[in-house]
């Protein structure tokens, strides 16, 4: 009997301490989010240099809009054979892509997601704006001196089993994240560097390296502006054909 | 008279209006103002795979485009095609004097217009000029889009149309839904396949026992330059609901495509031989259209139906009098070829795979070409695409069309094309393509006329 109650009280005590660290890791997480996303709006330049495991480099620049954590429009300006190409990103999964050579925009099946993104080792899932929160369950593994490690597992569909984030102590960005597959292998590994502009933490640099490739591709924003004003009027059809 | 008018005022409000906007607009850099000049340069080279390997194909194409933003909410763009189109057809010494005849060239310009963004008020869109308006949610094939001619030149070349000279407005209202309105004052019908493919869309003639065509000539009755007689308008209303985008249109105009009014029949001599004068008009016709897109467990789904409404009945008259001199009346045999309303349609749907690959299915009831209910054929399109190397190689080795002339009698009324292609990107601009167009089936319509054009296709394109 009393080896029963031992056994209650231990588990009592797991479960209390899980959700400890769970509320702990939900917070830490709520915190990255409001730091990756806070800005009512923002625009940028984007350079993407995908460089192969023999060094080659292939560069691809675009501008970007944001309004939100819903609405995006995605559009190249280099290289020439991409230049016009555009993609915006409504809720709902609802994504439309402007090809100039055909003059309309043209509504993409959301299974367009299963695809990298613009030719990249970023998956649609990455670019998302959505927050962290929203889309994962948090679980607080180890705090190391300067970073807590999180593992986030989907609440929904994602090409992940489950992600593992180093999130700083002092300011809450993401340091890096390792993302494994659905049979639990580590398939891609991301390092941020964060920049203060303003009131806002900004991702200067992005690099994901594909370990089944051995390819990296390394996403630099620049003239970033934040809360400009953008309206829902600015992420619309008409804008996109522009 | 009146017309010219009306489009030199247009133009001239539409001027002001950009005048003003410039007034209005705060001071932008230079780099946005520039002219920018873009373009492409084609090389596409067909060979037929039968016999000695003559050349089908030859066009070097340079794509020109010029785009000015003159002001945030206005904008000229152009392009233009200056094109070596054909092979040399030189039948005397005195054609080597003419340029365009031993490397036959041509100049068209595809686009010319303004954009004017908020003009007037803010939700209204005004684009003046020549431009190719896009209706429709199907790929490539659009029974709905009707408003700018077909350009035929290359028939592989599925859905391709020219500009036309139009002023098209566009206004939005909130909740993504907008209202087009477009006015074409000038009409332009089709142009015809060239090359090997001249004959292709020609209908088989059938004379009655013991005629022998000698001789055949047409005339073709175009529509008078008048306001009236050759203006085509439309008017689309498009919105989004619930995750369906849709659109609802009626255009008033042309079926660019000449149809055939009248045979007369001319006797030649004593052993049944006969002349015959083809009369060919355009059809007046009102086509109600109406389309959707939406994307359902991550399939993307669309369709497109068109009524086509003739202004009157198409009747195909041949008149045999001149064989019964004696006839005290016109001897004549009539054909009624349309009488009532007829539907083109088209479904379709696309995925992408996880490995990268995409896969596009389409069926369409009634082609381009094709008129009146009971001529309208069964086409299923599809193509299966995968990329490779970062997207650097795409091979699609399932592509092509199955069509049913008659599904009653199918084993001699069908038609097979099968286009494989291999896509490589040298560079991120010089994309080099090698593919073949194989037909076969049975029967009479587009694909069989193709039957003895087997071909292998070699096209380069540089985008700059």
């Amino acid at each position: 009997m009393k080896r029963k109650i031992l056994l209650l009280a231990t588990l009592s005590a797991v479960i209390c301490l899980n959700s400890v660290f769970a509320q702990d890791a939900v917070t830490i997480l709520k915190k990255m989010d409001d730091v990756m996303f806070s800005p009512r709006d923002m625009t940028a330049k984007m350079k993407i240099i995908m460089t192969d495991k023999n060094g080659k480099q292939v560069i691809r620049e675009a501008t970007i809009l944001q309004k939100g954590t819903d609405k995006r429009i995605f559009r190249f300006t280099s290289p020439a054979s991409q230049v016009g190409i555009a993609i915006l990103s409504l809720p709902d999964d609802i994504m439309y892509l402007y090809l100039p050579a055909y003059g309309k925009e043209r509504r993409i099946a959301s299974s367009a997601k299963n695809q990298n993104f613009a030719g990249t080792d970023f998956s649609y899932d990455d670019m998302e704006s959505k927050s962290y929160s929203e889309k994962y369950t948090p679980k607080l593994l180890r705090t190391e001196t300067n970073v807590f490690t999180v593992e986030i597992t989907p609440k929904v569909q994602s090409d992940y089993s489950k992600i593992i984030t180093n999130i700083n102590k002092t300011d809450y960005y993401p340091e890096s994240m390792e993302f494994y597959d659905k049979g639990n292998n580590k398939i891609k590994m991301a390092q941020y560097t964060f920049r203060k502009i303003g009131n806002y933490w900004n991702t200067t640099e992005v690099e994901m390296t594909n370990l089944k490739t051995g390819r990296k591709t390394k996403m630099q924003m620049s003239d970033v502006k934040y809360d400009t004003g953008l309206t829902d009027d600015d992420f619309t059809v008409r804008k996109l054909k522009q | 008279m009146k017309r010219t008018n009306i489009l030199v005022i247009l133009f001239l409000v539409a001027s002001v209006t950009v005048k003003a906007q410039d007034n209005n607009v705060v001071e932008q850099s230079s780099e946005k103002k520039q002219l920018k000049i873009s373009g492409e340069l084609i090389t596409d080279e067909r060979f037929l795979l039968k016999d000695k390997h003559d050349w089908a194909w030859n066009e070097n194409r340079l794509t020109l485009k010029l785009d000015k933003k003159i002001t945030d909410r206005s904008r000229f763009y152009s392009e233009v095609w200056l094109r070596n189109i054909g092979l040399p057809n030189l039948t005397s010494s005195s054609d080597l004097y003419n340029k365009g005849i031993v490397d036959p060239f041509n100049l068209e310009i595809r686009e010319a217009n303004i954009q004017l963004y908020g003009f007037l008020t803010k939700n209204l869109d005004l684009k003046i000029g020549r431009q190719i308006i896009v209706w429709g949610t199907a790929d490539k094939i659009n029974p709905t889009d009707n408003l700018n001619p077909l350009d035929l030149e290359d028939v592989l070349d599925f859905g391709r149309r020219r500009g036309s000279d139009a002023i098209n407005a566009n206004y939005y209202f909130k909740n993504n839904f907008s209202l087009q309105v477009v006015y074409i004052p000038f009409f332009r019908p089709a142009n015809l396949p060239i090359g090997l493919f001249a004959n292709v869309l020609n209908p088989p003639m059938t004379l009655p026992s013991g005629m022998t065509l000698k001789k055949f000539s047409d005339t073709l009755k175009m529509p008078k330059n008048n306001l009236k007689e050759s203006s085509t308008a439309g008017l689309r209303f498009k919105g989004s609901v619930k995750g369906v985008d849709f659109s609802l249109s009626y255009m008033w105009g042309y079926d660019g495509l000449p149809a055939n009014t009248r045979n007369i029949f001319i006797p030649v001599d004593l052993l049944g031989g006969v002349n015959i004068n083809s009369q060919l008009s355009f059809m007046r016709t009102h086509i109600i259209g109406v389309d959707f897109v939406t994307s359902i467990a991550g399939i993307g789904f669309w369709g497109e139906a068109a009524a086509f409404i003739p202004d009157k009945k198409l009747i195909m008259i041949n008149d045999l009098s001149a064989l019964y001199p004696l006839s005290p009346v016109p001897v004549t045999k009539d054909t009624t070829i349309i009488d009532k309303p007829y539907i083109k349609f088209i479904v379709g749907g696309d995925y992408n795979f996880k490995d990268g690959s995409y896969l596009n299915f389409q069926y369409l009831h009634g082609f381009f070409h094709e008129k009146g209910k009971n001529n309208l054929n069964d086409y299923f399109f599809m193509c299966y695409e995968k990329k490779f190397f970062n997207d650097k190689l795409k091979i699609a080795p399932l592509g092509g069309a199955f069509i049913v002339t008659d599904w009653s009698k199918i084993k001699n009324n069908y038609a097979i094309a099968y286009i494989p292609q291999v896509s490589y990107f040298a560079t991120d601009d010089i994309e080099l393509t090698l593919s073949a167009a194989i037909f076969d089936g049975k029967g009479d319509n587009l694909f069989i006329n193709l039957k003895d054009y087997d071909m292998f296709m070699f096209k380069l394109k540089y985008i700059f």
